[in-house]
């Protein structure tokens, strides 16, 4: 189900093709020597780049820098980029990547370091404004080599830039709520009561449309509910905890929501539950702020207007996802100094403003504060809000992440479909992941 | 002196571009698979960096429930399928031994699944499967009877890529088996005739022994196939629910994409080749036993006479 299309975005803006030799005088000074290079960039399928690509001949337009977009279905992208970045001579100049590629990538030492273009003075953009960046989105994505070493800290620094990063919040129903006077759950347990009482209010309706096919999609529903909750995968010495008592009570929800669903709903990912809810299926829909602007779209959507959000339910604590994508720039890259030019400007605030306005989502906190983009896209205020639950330490991002990630997940689509004890099941995670761990030389200090 | 020399190479100097060949596309890539499976390999590394961990990943494999439970799976699928398909398969061949009218299109259409991508089939069959707006569904309710979880139920998918698996390769065995039915010798199937044999009596004593060599084969090539399916189950169920439809292939790609362990993915392909020359290797001997045993009666028949 690979989604591979080139797409020479460059030939979108018409007037690229014989102006862009004839116009270097009016392109602005830093772009200039670059003016006339193509860049060729790797984007994963998703709502927010193909908003970019939209915005991408405006760049060309502006600075005579052509680009060529590669797309790829999200964890395709991944593998691709793999064998990409061990080569001498990498294809791609700027790669979007998932955030727990960042462990991968900077342990191998495949990413540029971000400082040395942000020291350079013709390539920096002094009004760049780094602040406005929405924080917990750059420690998440972009920073590594603090804290338990892919967190924020004294010694981290930064390898990429937040580029259709995401969070967590709740969409509903107004017309299901207001209907049968229902309250909009604040709290994780007015959420799991709701969710299964929607199904008795609405027969034929689920509650809660989640992800939980086998593998990482399970592994990442069953994080939604562990970080609120307040439990995680492991403690600071990087013990295992994740079968403690929040791992069993964030897995009892996860099951308790899906046998609440509709049917079939065990094999869910994430684009089936959004499908669902834009269907008329579901009540309500948790999951990442990327597919609400796909709920309002009259092609795909029944439920268009009367979509409402709020934040993500209240466990012991609010601790909403962090995640999505950033973007980088490959040490084997051949046009870095372009490539830094694109990135910066993908993510200045003109640029941010118009991908949002397309539909993506921001990466700036003055984006969410932007009117125009309020009054098109009346939620910005809530996600905006959403922002600040943000937890950077919501999945440990780790090399060894993807194996425990998806032995997590299949045990968790075993205690959805085959009944296996949640305990006994969490426990045999911890286990193997503590054996995992082991390997890896992370108790090596111990 | 030189001219022996030179007629005793040619044979070699014309058999050198085979060889190379063979060398070069098929013993380098195993022993480059090999050479892996004792690396502690990650994508992200070239293999030169890798570090040797000797038998590691064999061993750990064999500790790993995960994988035990992919090669139980595995094991089942291959089996199962195969079975089905061999009995449907060689039933339609005998059944459709014969001129019938326009038999030519019907081959065709039958042969037609396994012409379709297997990407296609298994979207095709996870639509046909979906709960809700799938035929299979749609139609049980009308008929009043209670849906299936196709594939949200560990048993129900498993029988369920079972199914689209029988579906797509049942044709190969067919086209095969019917080859081998109209390339049977009339006079043996006439003598049978002749004395007396019912259409039951020429199939089991007669057509059947005469085409076991072919279908031997047939079994052994789609038992090979049953073992390495990826795809239709990759996009049927992608391995879920639970480990319930995991076939090794699966896991190795998982191994492999997934956990980025090159190595452990090395040393489960290997796992699979083992298994998969075992089953050659019993195949070859049976063959060869039966030709002895055959020979042996011949032999003693023509003594007795």
């Amino acid at each position: 189900m690979t989604l591979t299309f080139k797409t020479c975005a460059a030939a979108l803006a018409a007037s690229v093709s014989l102006g862009s030799i004839a116009a270097a005088q009016d392109v602005p000074a830093p772009y200039q020597p670059y003016a006339g290079t193509t860049l060729v960039v790797n984007f994963p399928a998703h709502p927010h780049y193909n908003a970019a690509m939209k915005v991408l001949p405006e760049f060309t337009e502006q600075t005579g820098i052509e680009v060529e977009v590669d797309q790829l279905q999200y964890l395709k992208m991944r593998e691709r980029q793999t064998l990409e970045l061990t080569k001498d001579e990498g294809d791609y100049d700027l790669i979007s990547y998932v955030v727990f590629s960042k462990a991968d990538y900077v342990f191998a030492d495949q990413l540029e370091n971000l400082a040395r273009y942000f020291m350079n003075p013709k390539l920096a953009d002094p009004n760049y404004d780094a602040a406005d960046l929405i924080d917990g989105y750059v420690q998440n994505i972009g920073v590594a080599g603090g804290q338990k070493g892919y967190l924020p800290g004294p010694t981290g620094s930064l390898y990429g830039i937040p580029f259709g990063s995401e969070t967590s919040v709740l969409g509903y129903r107004t017309d299901i709520f207001e209907k049968h006077g229902l309250e909009v759950p604040e709290t994780y347990d007015a959420l799991l009561e709701l969710a299964c009482q929607i199904p008795e209010l609405e027969p034929g309706m689920g509650g809660l449309a989640s992800r939980a096919a086998s593998g990482h999609q399970a592994s990442h529903a069953f994080l939604l509910h562990l970080n609120p909750l307040g439990g995680g995968i492991f403690d600071d010495a990087w013990e295992p905890i994740v079968n403690n008592e929040a791992g069993v009570e964030a897995a009892n929800a996860l099951k308790s929501i899906v046998d609440c669903g509709i049917e079939g709903s065990q094999t869910f990912g994430p684009s089936e539950a959004a499908a669902a809810f834009a269907q008329g299926d579901y009540a309500m829909f948790l999951d990442s702020i990327a597919f609400a602007a796909t709920f309002e779209d009259e092609t795909n959507s029944q439920v268009v207007g009367n979509v409402g959000w709020a934040l993500h339910p209240e466990g012991v604590k609010r601790a909403s996802q962090t995640g999505g994508f950033g973007i980088a720039i490959p040490k084997n890259a051949q046009n870095k100094e372009a490539a830094f030019l694109l990135m910066q400007w993908l993510t200045s605030k003109e640029a941010d403003l118009m991908i949002a306005m397309e539909g993506g989502n921001p990466s700036r906190f003055s984006t969410y504060e932007n009117a125009e983009l309020n009054a098109k896209y009346p939620y910005a205020a809530t996600f905006g809000e959403a922002l600040q639950y943000a937890d950077p330490d919501w999945r440990p991002i780790i090399p060894t992440w993807g194996k425990i990630n998806a032995d997590l997940g299949t045990t968790l689509s075993q205690i959805i479909t085959e009944d296996l004890d949640v305990q006994e099941g969490l426990d045999g995670v911890a286990e193997r992941s503590r054996a995992i761990m082991d390997e890896a030389g992370y108790y090596t200090w111990n | 002196m030189k001219t022996a020399l030179a007629n005793r190479m040619t044979p070699y100097l014309f058999l050198a571009p085979a060889g190379i060949v063979l060398v070069a596309a098929l013993l380098y890539p195993i022993g480059y698979m090999i050479y892996a499976s004792f690396l502690d390999w990650n994508p992200s590394q070239r293999i030169g960096e890798a570090d040797w961990v000797g038998l590691r990943n064999y061993v750990n494999l064999l500790g790993d429930a995960a994988f035990r439970e992919s090669f139980g799976v595995t094991i089942k699928f291959a089996a199962i399928v195969v079975t089905l398909e061999m009995v449907l398969g060689v039933g339609l061949a005998l059944l459709l031994d014969r001129n019938l009218r326009g038999m030519s299109i019907l081959r065709t259409l039958f042969i037609l699944p396994m012409m379709i991508a297997p990407i296609v089939v298994g979207l095709m069959w996870r639509y046909m499967y979906h709960p809700t707006v799938g035929i299979f569904n749609r139609t049980l309710e009308n008929i009043g009877l209670s849906s299936v979880p196709w594939l949200s139920d560990g048993g129900w998918a498993f029988t369920s890529i079972i199914i689209a698996d029988v579906w797509q390769w049942t044709p190969f065995i067919f086209i095969l088996s019917l080859a081998a039915l109209q390339s049977l010798p009339q006079s043996a199937i006439e003598a049978s005739r002749i004395d007396g044999a019912s259409p039951w009596q020429t199939i089991l004593y007669v057509k059947l022994p005469l085409m076991m060599p072919v279908l031997i084969v047939t079994a052994l090539l789609r038992l090979i196939d049953a073992f390495k399916v990826l795809e239709v189950i990759l996009v049927l169920t992608n391995g879920g629910p639970g480990l319930s439809t995991e076939i090794l292939s699966l896991r190795i790609a998982r191994t492999a994409s997934e956990f980025r362990e090159l190595g452990v993915a090395a040393a489960m392909s290997n796992f699979l080749l083992i298994l998969l020359l075992v089953l050659t290797v019993a195949m070859y001997l049976y063959g060869k036993a039966a030709e002895l045993r055959a020979a042996r009666l011949r032999a003693a028949a023509e003594e007795a006479a």
